[in-house]
């Protein structure tokens, strides 16, 4: 496809299109910093900041910045976790649904957590946690393999190769594991928030089919612990 | 030479493509800038300027009137420059009479940039035996860091005009390198003559844009208008001051023009950021694009309005949190072969 020649870094930064298109590209010049949204980062003093965070912040008085896209605001009430998930649960783009149902989810743990809180006796109400992000937070957290498998082939045979993850494949892992197990192992009836609910309080308490499934995963690839050598990374 | 008998006239005919593009030699160069400068003196009679003070800009303007052209492309159209601008510059022939080149570097066919590096690693050498010489004595070496953020390196375009040659993206990406190792040792200064002639400034984006100042209306109110854009949407917004938190779109309620939450938070996202939620009044007018791309246009307006109203540093953070800048971002076109900008048609083996 037809390629317009690149601008200089001195030249006005417009909507830029490389020499070559590459098949991942995007219409920012390379030299877009991600932009930083939370309030607190900015209030800081000068004097708390460690010798990387100044070059850093001088790096970035000279660079130009990306805009900030609209899943990211700086209220209390957006959280980066929370937005991933809303769009791995979306399909066909409805945001306004998958938005929707996650509020709804939250809402019904806050519920059912209450409801556990004002049942119990006085001893034990401080350990129950009722903040419906921490809860998913720390289910997600528990619901992260620490190793993988991957497949790979030698002399003709493909074998299941135990291999270290990196923290973005684990947090993927994690949610694409909790909603494919909402999606599938539920009564027709019952709607994804109530699901959804369910499988979080089970995975905070390291219950459940997910933290299951993690834990099978681990056991294949201590039982293939033979074949770690195969790895060349 | 040979006398060739048995040939066509093809093979006699001259090959044009082969000497490379045209050389200037020295004397047609100077002869054409002194035409330049009659013509120059010449123009400014037939203007009634005075010819000693006849600028580029007048001989442009000179130009175009005395030779209007309908032509779309600028660059099509009649141009008098200086005859540097007009003829690329190029090398001199790099070999005597007698064939022998006159640089060492000639037969590795990137003298300036080999010689380049030569010089470059010449530096590093120096500075390294300064440094020992130093430690020798045991004086404490020179600490004092480049300021690395407010300059950068020669772009690969900039580099070929200095060296007038062709540089890979190999060969410069190890220039820049060999650069950067130099600045990293610690008594660097001594050269730092030279490191200049290889680097520029970068001024701080800040600067580079104007804040307007508040404008009043009739009942001393405070107000600033700002424009946005984002995809296809258009908007204005103009934030008034001492207000109540009312924000206005196209004469209805927030409330009622974006029923989904992820627009009103953005709508609200540069007050929040500056804790300014309950005290500004605001009217918006959009027209284009979606629901989410009025939403951006609308964020992008208010925060260019906020600027008037907010402190310098305040300004920055706006930037560094990315509420200033218009985000590129389209719909990507639909190729064809294809079905749409990323989907190919369904393979069918046969």
């Amino acid at each position: 496809m037809a390629a317009p020649s690149a601008a200089g870094l001195g030249r006005r930064l417009r909507a830029w299109l490389p020499r070559i298109m590459p098949v991942r590209w995007s219409r920012y010049n390379p030299s877009y910093l991600e932009p930083e949204v939370k309030k607190e980062s900015y209030q800081k003093p000068l004097e708390e900041l460690t010798q990387e965070e100044r070059e850093q912040m001088e790096r970035k008085a000279v660079r130009p910045i990306k805009a900030a896209p609209p899943s990211l605001s700086s209220s209390v009430f957006s959280d980066p976790l929370i937005s991933k998930f809303t769009n791995m649960m979306m399909k066909s783009g409805n945001k306004v649904l998958a938005r929707s149902l996650m509020s709804q989810t939250l809402e019904a743990i806050k519920r059912k957590q209450l409801e556990k809180y004002h049942k119990a006796p006085e001893n034990e109400k401080e350990t129950i946690e009722c903040n419906p992000y921490v809860i998913f937070h720390q289910a997600l957290k528990n619901c992260q393999p620490i190793i993988g498998l991957s497949n790979i082939t030698k002399g003709g045979k493909t074998y299941q190769v135990p291999v270290p993850l990196t923290d973005n494949r684990k947090r993927f892992l994690a949610m694409k594991w909790l909603i494919t197990e909402c999606r599938e192992n539920k009564h027709r009836r019952t709607m994804m928030p109530e699901k959804l609910s369910q499988e979080l309080l089970l995975a905070f308490n390291n219950e459940g089919p997910v933290i299951k499934r993690k834990h099978v995963l681990h056991k294949m690839a201590e039982a293939n612990r033979a074949y770690a050598h195969f790895r060349w990374w | 030479t040979l006398r060739l008998i048995c040939t066509t006239a093809a093979v006699q005919r001259k090959n044009v493509g082969a000497s490379g593009p045209e050389k200037y030699t020295e004397a047609f160069i100077k002869k054409q800038i002194e035409e330049f400068n009659l013509g120059k003196r010449h123009l400014a009679n037939m203007m009634g300027e005075d010819p000693e003070t006849f600028t580029q800009e007048d001989i442009d303007r000179a130009i175009a009137y005395l030779f209007p052209s309908g032509l779309f492309d600028k660059q099509a159209r009649p141009i008098m420059k200086h005859p540097t601008e007009v003829f690329p510059e190029q090398r001199k022939i790099q070999w005597g009479e007698d064939g022998r080149p006159f640089h060492f570097l000639f037969y590795t066919g990137k003298q300036s940039y080999y010689s380049l590096m030569h010089e470059t690693y010449e530096k590093l050498l120096n500075v390294q035996k300064h440094q020992d010489q130093l430690i020798a004595q045991d004086l404490p070496l020179q600490k004092e860091k480049r300021n690395l953020a407010g300059s950068r390196w020669l772009t690969k375009i900039e580099l070929e005009e200095m060296l007038l040659e062709k540089v890979s993206d190999d060969d410069y990406s190890r220039f820049i390198k060999l650069l950067q190792k130099l600045v990293s040792l610690p008594c660097a200064d001594i050269e730092e003559k030279y490191i200049q002639k290889f680097s520029k400034e970068v001024p701080v984006q800040l600067q580079k844009v104007v804040i307007e100042p508040l404008q009043h209306d009739e009942r001393g109110v405070a107000f600033s208008t700002g424009e946005g854009k984002r995809k296809t949407a258009r908007a204005t917004a103009v934030v008034y001051d001492n207000g109540t938190g009312k924000i206005t779109v196209n004469g209805i309620d927030i409330l009622h023009y974006f029923p989904v939450v992820q627009d009103r938070e953005q709508l609200l996202f540069p007050f929040q950021f500056l804790g300014r939620i309950g005290k500004h009044d605001m009217v918006c007018t959009v027209s284009g694009g979606g629901r989410s791309a009025q939403a951006g246009a609308i964020r992008l307006a208010s925060a260019k309005a906020l600027r008037s109203f907010v402190t310098e540093k305040e300004v920055e953070f706006m930037r560094q949190a990315g509420l200033l800048t218009v985000d590129p971002r389209v719909k990507e076109r639909k190729k064809p072969g294809q079905e749409g900008p990323r989907r190919k048609f369904t393979w069918k083996k046969r």
